[in-house]
């Protein structure tokens, strides 16, 4: 089991009191590190200590056309 | 004309027939029965029909129009909705097996705006299980089958939505759309779908696929079908605080300003996450090429890389859906259908940190997006499902693994999931066929709360083209 994995297992086991066989736990690993790096990546370049969640719907109202 | 050819009529001229008392509600609601009794052993868009009770209604209403009283722009016109509208006292199954006997306690907003209207209820409709996957397929309640070609997709998840309208077995239909789930059955089955803008429908009462990025819609034949069913449907709702105090404005008195002077920007993306089949990219050119000879110009955008706006949905997806359905994940897994349950489990691995910055990260790519590729457009035209229709077959993951599978299933949401993350508004209006004869979508997107525009172009289009018009045999 790789590191990723044995944090996953970790997680599921002492976090979320789940349970998943090595396999799964891997795969699980390997699908969250994509979503992680993707949105850390895309945080990293835009977002500032400001930036709150419900701002989406005021830039929505600001931004409107009709 | 026999009485099943009243189910042929478009829902505008059905409604608009029984108020001016050419035909009755009686009569519209019979010939939709008559079409549920043709199709539905072909394509299973029905969970449940409600034959007497429709027709109990249906009566209601054509007594109440020969009193004098009209409810609304729908009096009298057959309709049913994806199997997630709660009906106060009835069944809702989510089209699930683990809600399959489950009795609402409440009415949807907007099927109480629908009864307020005076739409007739035919029943409710197929979908994926808990409106979880792109393709129309139902381990539980046996797949949704496209009537152009009962081997394809239907397109999910508001699969029973998109077939019974496309096989005029109602005139409307709601869906909801979390990744593309009401433009991609429109797409494959030929009708017309709209996602709104977030916060211009009201989800209360509606089963839950992801609160942040669900989108509730109809699915209708027409353009101006779509556009007199929003105008019902929309507004702020006390019981939905993220709907918006907007006016909703009269789309269909909108309709006809033609397309003549509008910027359009087109967009065939030829790589990313769903790269584009050259037969999709030419029907869509040429949907271009007829807006412009309707006086639109036309011109190329490139869109952004839509990689971390499908990733920040993907973890706003997997983490709202593992949160609400843990309690059953824990209980009774089995009751899923395996392809829902495990894609809702890394849910419980990403961080609360990454949920909460994808939500932040929103009004950004809202900007960016407006400020890139609809900077001096009125409206971005690109495809709905870059490539043909797959069978059913092709694309069952329940029962076929692989990357490959798993790959094209993920590729249907490519170029329709990103508009869930900006919340800005989406039109898939259909615009030919592929090879194999099954429906193209088309996507025409706009500034947030600009429904109108979107409804102006594809109906100036449709009033140009007739492959709306088209009705499978």
């Amino acid at each position: 089991m790789d590191e990723k994995t044995k944090t996953a297992a970790g997680i599921a086991a002492g976090l979320q009191g789940m349970k998943y066989d090595d396999k799964r736990l891997a795969e699980l690993a390997a699908e969250v590190e994509i979503l992680n790096d993707a949105v850390r990546k895309a945080a990293a370049a835009r977002l500032t200590f400001d930036d709150d969640p419900a701002s989406l719907a005021s830039v929505m109202a600001k931004e409107a056309r009709s | 004309m026999k009485n099943e050819d009243l189910a042929l009529d478009d829902l505008t001229t059905i409604a608009d027939a029984i108020a001016e008392g050419r035909t009755t509600s009686v009569a519209a609601t019979e010939a939709c029965l008559a079409r549920i009794d043709a199709w539905q052993p072909r394509v299973n868009a029905f969970l449940r029909v409600y034959r007497e009770k429709a027709l109990e209604q249906a009566r209601a209403m054509d007594a109440e129009l020969a009193a004098g009283k009209r409810r609304g722009p729908l009096h009298g016109v057959p309709m049913a909705h994806k199997d997630m509208y709660y009906r106060k006292g009835e069944v809702s199954t989510g089209g699930s097996r683990i809600r399959g006997d489950w009795v609402a306690p409440v009415t949807a907003t907007v099927l109480g705006k629908l009864d307020a209207a005076g739409v007739v209820e035919l029943g409710f409709l197929n979908m994926a299980e808990f409106a979880a996957g792109p393709t129309g397929h139902n381990v539980h309640h046996g797949h949704c089958r496209n009537p152009w070609d009962q081997t394809r997709v239907t397109g999910g998840s508001s699969s029973g939505s998109g077939a019974s309208v496309a096989a005029r077995m109602v005139y409307g239909a709601l869906g909801s759309d979390t990744g593309g789930s009401i433009r991609l059955p429109a797409a494959a089955c030929g009708v017309v779908g709209m996602k709104a803008t977030y916060g211009r429908v009201s989800r209360a009462g509606a089963v839950a696929r992801s609160w942040s990025l669900d989108h509730v819609g109809p699915l209708t034949r027409t353009v101006r079908d779509n556009a007199r069913m929003l105008a019902v449907i929309a507004g702020h709702d006390p019981d939905d605080s993220t709907t918006s105090e907007k006016p909703v404005p009269d789309y269909e008195a909108l309709l006809d300003g033609g397309v003549a002077g509008l910027r359009i920007g087109l967009a065939l993306p030829k790589e990313g996450l769903a790269p584009l089949d050259p037969q999709i990219g030419a029907a869509v050119q040429a949907a271009a090429d007829a807006l412009g000879r309707l006086g639109a110009r036309v011109t190329p955008v490139t869109l952004p890389d839509f990689t971390a706006l499908y990733r920040a949905a993907e973890v706003m997806v997997k983490c709202e859906a593992a949160a609400m359905h843990r309690p059953w994940m824990e209980k009774t897994p089995e009751l899923y259908a395996n392809q829902v349950r495990t894609r809702m489990e890394a849910g419980f691995f990403i961080p609360a940190t990454q949920y909460i910055d994808a939500l932040r990260l929103r009004a950004h790519f809202v900007k960016e997006f407006l400020s890139t590729a609809m900077d001096g457009v009125d409206a971005v035209l690109l495809p709905a499902i870059p490539f043909p229709l797959p069978t059913i077959e092709e694309t069952d993951t329940e029962t076929k693994g692989g990357p490959a599978v798993l790959k094209m299933v993920a590729g249907f949401t490519g170029l329709t999931r990103p508009f869930n993350t900006l919340g800005i508004p989406a039109l898939s209006v259909p615009c030919g066929f592929d090879g194999n004869g099954a429906p193209i979508g088309m996507q025409l997107v706009g500034r947030p709360f600009d429904e109108v525009m979107l409804y102006r172009i594809g109906h100036a289009y449709q009033g140009a083209t007739e492959h709306h018009l088209k009705v499978p045999v």
